[in-house]
């Protein structure tokens, strides 16, 4: 059983298992929101966890006092992210009978005083997190460690929790991609929302069925994009950067064949047959291409059979609202949501083409430190 | 909050209040617990429980001294001494008027001299604000409003002085009054002081005992909170100034703490408590004593047995090794040990320790004190690691093995055959080390091919050494005879000898190889020229001549011959597969060319060259040029083993373990499993052929383990600042370079040097010390530089009535004047030493000298050139030539003083203080010991009157 776990967590089938839970659980989103669902996660993940932290590698990793904070950062994500779909699907509930969300009832509309029902609850809050953080503090001593030692660097070499994931974007990207390029992108992603979403709908109360395609959309960043790769980041990734399964030892001698070869490569040393070409432009033409391709043609295809609502995938989207994206949101502000949508969408795609043809670059030009 | 509970609360609320309230009481004890639990987490400390258990350790060792005090006071003499002070007292008593009426003046005098300070410190304190502002004034060139301030400054200058001069008035006054006092008091207070001295250190302990108490106020000062203040139970440090520890980008003051726990261990007294309240061992010679030779304030603790000496939080923060298996299980039990993570200097388990000596000292052959350390050099020295692994600091040496260069008239092709492949067979006691038949190489496949190689390295060393034709031929001799000889000359200074060598199996007994089996190994003829003369066979030999004679020579090889190996002579080494030699030919060439290419150039050449080319790689693959000088090998090429120089620095991570999981992960215990078995690391590892580990094993036992890897671990790359390293003088740099030669030669295998080595003299000649090698004691001192150097060069005999010779060295000159230097340096004298060319008598000194000759009869024993008694004692006559004036004098006063054996007589007694002979120079012993000296000196001064033999 360890063993099958410790094969199928390598993220080469894990991400591809989650993307597949992920898919269902916004199709069984009702199930998922109901508070049978909660008690069989919390049951199961609770048998697992106790069954697992026998085996003492499983245990050692989830004990690094480093890692404490990102199992509380997963248990309470894990809650909080259920809550909201509850709350959402009790309303969406509500709506199907005709009845306004639970938060837009009359009796919750009511106002109450700040003092005591706010500023009270406050103050427990603070001395309920002051005491624990004092006896995480004493029970977990501070993981502080040797004065730096330039010769003698820590393997692995992690980067703060919280970044653990972009650290993960490294494994499939050009160092300018991963950590300059797409994390920029994110954070500008993330403060365009607000403009891009022109959905009056879910202001004030939870809802899922009528904000379908943002919720997925952002979901599927965060959980599987993000808070997955952390996971990998903080608990399957051991020294070198080498994936090790949960029950695995961290062996620093592991060694992991992996040659992984440029597309420019395949093209024209294995498919051709004959040396790469001393123009830069004809040696990269096919991933040039297919880069272009994949920003022109795929904002064509959604926006033709998708984004207007029709396609099934279309009708499943429409949170009633007419027409399509392109003519609710206007041309501006379609075209950047497409573009942050594809651009997230590749890193998926790049996962998957290394893992399917050890591909390393797409297009390779580091005569311009341009890898794609 | 259910919806339906909502509707009860008050309006405006959303909560009940009396709920919230309860919640808060729960909350607020809840936080108060926490806290208090915090408080009490950051003040129980482990290091708290030690120190007060050490406490208790301290008030038992007290105890136990009080008790030995108490015996040794002379309770009688204790009892006179009150009576006496009770008798003084009640004298005092009587003059206590004139004692009051003292004391009322003295307190009056007080008075006077503290107005008088205060008076003086303000006009002091005036005249120099008025100078300052006169001076002000002046700068900015206003004369006019200066010149008042000038008159000011002066009249206060003046009150100053003159109130100065009254406050010395004063002063005289108050010390007449308490003179006067005192006088009174005077009696009393003797008394006291020899009451002091008999039962002073019982006070003083009794006093430490009480301030050892646990009282009431010793729990309030180490309470929580209040123990900022001053706190009896704390931590401990020495924080160095000269010494640091490096913190890779900066190098920060050292600071240990490990004082906090091993508390006493700068106090004498606790030698047999258990750790950590263990006195330190030599405290008073080696370390940590205040008088010893490296003091805790200036040197700290983890300078020598590493480890994070701030760290205190519990028993592991510091990097504790255990020194044994037992002693981590034991840790593991008591203190939770686990290794050390991280930790780049981890402390070195206690059997260690001495390591660290190198840190400093690594330029001095032998480290005063550093028994363990230097044993370990002497074992890398005989057994030649410096020949494979750079060691820095060892370049300079010769290399350990003997030239193959003219081998063919030394041993035959078949001997040297076997002997590569298992020298051990041959000798159980050789330094040359096994490369064949080991853990890694035992295959059939491998050892196949490792025939071949010795085949063709044998070929190629045969082939390529020059003829040498022994001077002299061999004639059976009489072995009992060489075996006296061995045994007295002083051939097992050097040799372990087979048949002679128990009780002599020591260290410095391995300079030479083991003689044993020597009829089976050498030519007789090459033996007996190599005996006469070792520097005709080899020009930089260290084997010494004895100046044998051929008889001589003769009866000792005879000996030597009658020892032979017959398992060994009888091996006949299988011939070279063709094949196979070819093959490896090809594979050897094919590492940097096509395998085509390499088989042409292979077939290129004849059947002798193919077998002479492997062997010239095979010779340079083993690295058998790094000991041995071999034709066709640049003395210039780099050793084939890596560096050791600061090996002891190496990270863990960096050494290989192969499968052998069960080594530890530190590098003592790499080094240990290294040292056992070189070829351990190859096991269960797949390789090629080539690639195979090639340390060859030297079978070394536990103990030379231990000592060798002592001093491995002394090699490290730590930052020592100037100021906290021995920095050598001049003089010392001197002696060093003399040392390194009187090494090399191996002088303390036979003399004891200012106390240090002599091992054949006091095995062989233990019994006799006077028959064997002289102790040289200063010897700089002793003899004329120039003597010296001359004798080292052409040793002439000294003491014609010993059996142990003084060897005839082949020194080149630089060598010769090192040594030279050394001895003069060390004694602390200037080279050249006037010899005078006439000694100048006083008036009758001379007919003193000689009254004294006779009465104390000196030719009895220093018979030569007197009579033909024979001598028990140095010619005399050579005494001008050879000994220094001062030195005779010295010798004169207390022979026994600098050399402890001799049977010279003290006949000026134990100190050189007492007449000798009563009635001469008015029995003043000084003049006595001139007349004396200036006599023996004249000896010698008679040009022509004498010669050496």
């Amino acid at each position: 059983m360890k063993e099958l776990i410790n094969i199928i967590a390598d993220p080469i089938y894990s991400f591809s298992i989650v993307i597949a839970l992920f898919l269902l659980s916004i199709k069984y989103i009702k199930f998922v929101g109901s508070k049978k669902f909660f008690w069989i996660a919390l049951g199961g993940s609770a048998i697992f966890t106790v069954w697992a932290a026998q085996d003492k590698n499983f245990w050692a990793i989830i004990t690094w006092p480093d890692n404490i904070p990102i199992s509380i950062l997963l248990i309470s994500m894990g809650w909080l992210t259920w809550y909201a779909i509850y709350k959402g699907v009790n309303n969406d509930a509500r709506t199907e009978k005709g009845e306004p969300p639970l938060e837009g009832t009359p009796e919750n509309r009511e106002k109450v005083w700040a003092w005591p029902n706010l500023v009270y609850t406050e103050m427990f809050t603070i001395i309920i997190g002051t005491a624990f953080l004092v006896v995480w503090s004493i029970l977990f001593k501070a993981p502080l460690e040797e004065p730096a030692n330039p010769t003698w660097a820590p393997n692995p070499a992690k980067a703060p929790w919280y970044f653990l994931g972009l650290q993960e974007m490294l494994v499939y990207f050009d160092p300018w991609m991963a950590g300059v390029l797409l994390p920029g992108l994110i954070i500008v992603g993330l403060i365009a929302i607000p403009y891009i979403d022109m959905n009056p709908k879910g202001n004030g109360y939870y809802t899922f069925s009528e904000r379908k395609f943002a919720i997925s959309s952002f979901m599927f960043g965060w959980l599987v994009l993000w808070i997955f790769l952390i996971i990998i980041g903080t608990f399957l990734r051991g020294p070198n950067w080498s994936y090790y399964g949960p029950f695995e030892y961290w062996d620093a001698h592991k060694v992991v064949a992996a040659n992984n070869i440029n597309l420019s490569e395949i093209l024209w040393i294995k498919w051709l047959g004959m040396p790469l070409p001393k123009n830069i432009l004809l040696r990269e033409f096919l991933g040039l291409a297919l880069t272009l391709i994949y920003f022109a043609v795929a904002p064509y295809y959604l926006t033709k059979k998708v984004f207007n609502f029709k396609g099934k995938l279309g009708k499943w989207i429409n949170g009633g609202q007419l027409g399509g994206y392109l003519k609710s949101m206007g041309y501006i502000r379609y075209s950047i949501m497409v573009m942050l949508m594809l651009t997230m969408m590749t890193m998926p795609i790049k996962m998957y083409l290394r893992w399917f043809i050890n591909l390393k670059y797409l297009v390779f030009m580091p005569e311009f430190e341009f890898n794609i | 909050m259910s919806d339906n509970d909502k509707n009860k609360h008050e309006p405006g609320m959303a909560y009940d209040t009396k709920f919230l309230n309860k919640l808060f009481a729960v909350l607020g004890v809840l936080f108060l617990f926490t806290t208090l639990w915090m408080v009490l987490d950051d003040y129980i400390r482990p290091w708290k429980a030690v120190q007060l258990k050490g406490f208790e350790v301290k008030d038992q060792v007290l105890k136990e001294k009080i008790i030995a005090e108490e015996k040794s006071i002379d309770q009688e003499k204790l009892n006179e001494i009150n009576q006496e002070i009770e008798v003084a007292k009640k004298e005092v008593e009587a003059k206590s008027g004139e004692l009051e009426k003292l004391k009322e003046e003295l307190s009056k005098v007080q008075k006077d001299i503290y107005v008088q300070n205060m008076t003086n410190g303000t006009h002091g304190a005036l005249a120099g604000e008025y100078q300052f502002k006169y001076e002000h004034y002046l700068m900015e060139g206003k004369e006019k409003k200066a010149a008042p301030y000038k008159k000011k400054m002066e009249k206060e200058k003046e009150l100053f002085a003159q109130g100065q001069d009254d406050l010395k008035t004063f002063q005289q006054k108050e010390s007449e009054i308490n003179d006067k006092i005192k006088a009174i008091r005077n009696e009393v207070a003797e008394l006291k002081k020899a009451e002091s001295k008999i039962i002073g250190t019982k006070d003083r302990l009794v006093t430490a005992k009480k301030l050892n108490k646990r009282d009431p106020i010793f729990f309030l000062r180490n309470s929580p909170f209040i123990d900022y203040l001053d706190p009896t139970v704390k931590i401990h440090q020495v924080v160095l100034d000269n010494l640091t520890d490096d913190r890779y980008f900066v190098q920060t003051k050292k600071v240990d703490r490990c004082t906090t726990c091993h508390m006493f261990i700068d106090q004498p007294g606790y030698e047999d408590k258990p750790q950590p309240y263990r006195t330190h061992p030599k405290v008073n010679t080696l370390a940590v004593g205040t008088n010893s030779a490296h003091p805790i304030k200036k040197f700290g603790c983890t300078t020598c047995h590493g480890g994070e000496g701030h760290r205190v939080n519990d028993f592991n923060a510091p990097a504790h090794m255990p020194s044994s298996e037992e002693q981590q299980a034991e840790w593991e039990e008591k203190y939770h040990w686990h290794e050390p993570h991280k930790v780049p200097i981890t402390m070195l388990p206690s059997k260690y320790s001495y390591a660290s000596c190198t840190k400093c000292h690594n330029a001095e052959t032998r480290v005063v004190m550093g028994d363990k350390l230097n044993r370990g050099k002497e074992l890398v020295q005989s057994y030649g690691c410096y020949g494979c692994h750079k060691i820095e600091g060892w370049e300079h040496l010769k290399k350990p093995g003997p030239s193959l260069l003219k081998i063919n008239a030394k041993v035959s092709k078949e001997f040297i055959k076997n002997w590569i492949w298992s020298p051990h067979t041959f000798n159980p006691k050789s330094r040359m080390p096994a490369f064949f038949g080991q853990s890694n190489n035992s295959k059939p496949e491998f050892m196949k091919k490792n025939i071949v190689e010795v085949n063709a390295m044998t070929e190629y060393i045969v082939s390529k050494a020059k003829d040498y034709q022994p001077f002299k031929k061999y004639s059976k001799g009489n072995a009992e005879k060489g075996k006296e000889l061995i045994q007295t000359i002083g051939c097992v200074a050097c040799h372990g000898v087979e048949g002679i060598d128990e009780p002599y199996s020591n260290v410095n007994a391995k300079r030479g190889p083991y003689l044993t089996g020597t009829g089976s190994k050498v030519d007789p003829d090459w033996l007996v020229s190599w005996l006469i003369k070792p520097s005709h066979y080899q020009a930089d030999t260290v084997m010494p001549s004895f100046r044998l004679s051929d008889q001589e020579a003769n009866d000792i090889a005879t000996y030597l011959l009658n020892s032979k190996s017959k398992k060994f002579a009888d091996l006949k080494f299988q011939e070279m597969d063709k094949k196979i030699r070819d093959e490896l030919l090809v594979a050897d060439y094919s590492a940097f060319i096509p395998i085509a290419t390499a088989q042409a150039k292979v077939e290129e050449l004849s059947d002798e060259e193919r077998t002479i080319e492997l062997g010239r790689i095979s010779i340079g693959k083993y690295g058998c040029y790094s000991c041995h000088d071999i034709e066709g090998f640049k003395s210039d090429r780099p050793p084939i083993g890596p560096d050791l120089t600061k090996v002891g620095s190496k990270p863990i991570h960096q050494f290989g373990y192969g499968q052998q999981h069960q080594v530890g992960h530190t590098r003592h215990d790499w080094f240990t499993a290294h040292l056992k078995n070189p070829r351990m690391w190859d096991i269960g590892v797949p390789k090629p052929f080539k690639d195979l580990n090639r340390m060859p094993n030297f079978y070394l036992n536990d103990t030379e383990i231990e000592e060798m890897t002592t001093f491995l671990l002394g090699q490290v790359s730590e930052y020592v600042p100037m100021a906290g390293k021995k920095n050598y003088n001049e003089r010392e740099l001197i002696a060093e370079q003399g040392r390194k030669v009187a090494n090399k030669y191996n002088c303390q295998g036979c003399h004891t040097i200012d106390g240090q080595g002599g091992w054949l003299s006091k095995t062989v000649y233990g019994d006799d010390l006077n028959a064997g090698p002289p102790w040289l004691v200063k010897e700089g001192h002793r003899v004329h530089a120039d003597w010296l150097h001359t004798f080292l060069k052409e040793v002439k005999t000294i003491r014609p009535y010993m059996n142990v010779r003084m060897p005839s060295f082949n020194f080149s000159e630089g060598e010769l004047n090192k040594l030279v230097d050394y001895f003069v340096k060390d004694a602390d004298q200037r080279v050249f030493y006037e010899k005078p060319d006439k000694v100048t008598w006083e008036a009758g000194e001379r007919e003193a000298a000689v009254k004294m000759w006779n009465e104390l009869a000196c030719v009895t024993c220093h018979t030569g050139g007197f009579n033909n008694e024979e001598a028990q004692g140095p010619n005399l006559h050579f005494a001008h030539e050879r000994l220094r004036p001062s030195w005779v004098k010295k010798w004169l006063a207390n022979p026994v003083g600098i050399q402890s054996y001799t049977p010279m007589p003290q006949f000026w007694g134990e100190n050189g203080d007492e007449s000798a002979v009563e009635g001469v120079l008015g029995d003043d012993p000084q003049k006595q010991i001139e007349a004396m000296k200036k006599y023996i000196i004249e000896l010698g001064q008679k040009k022509g009157s004498y010669q050496y033999k």
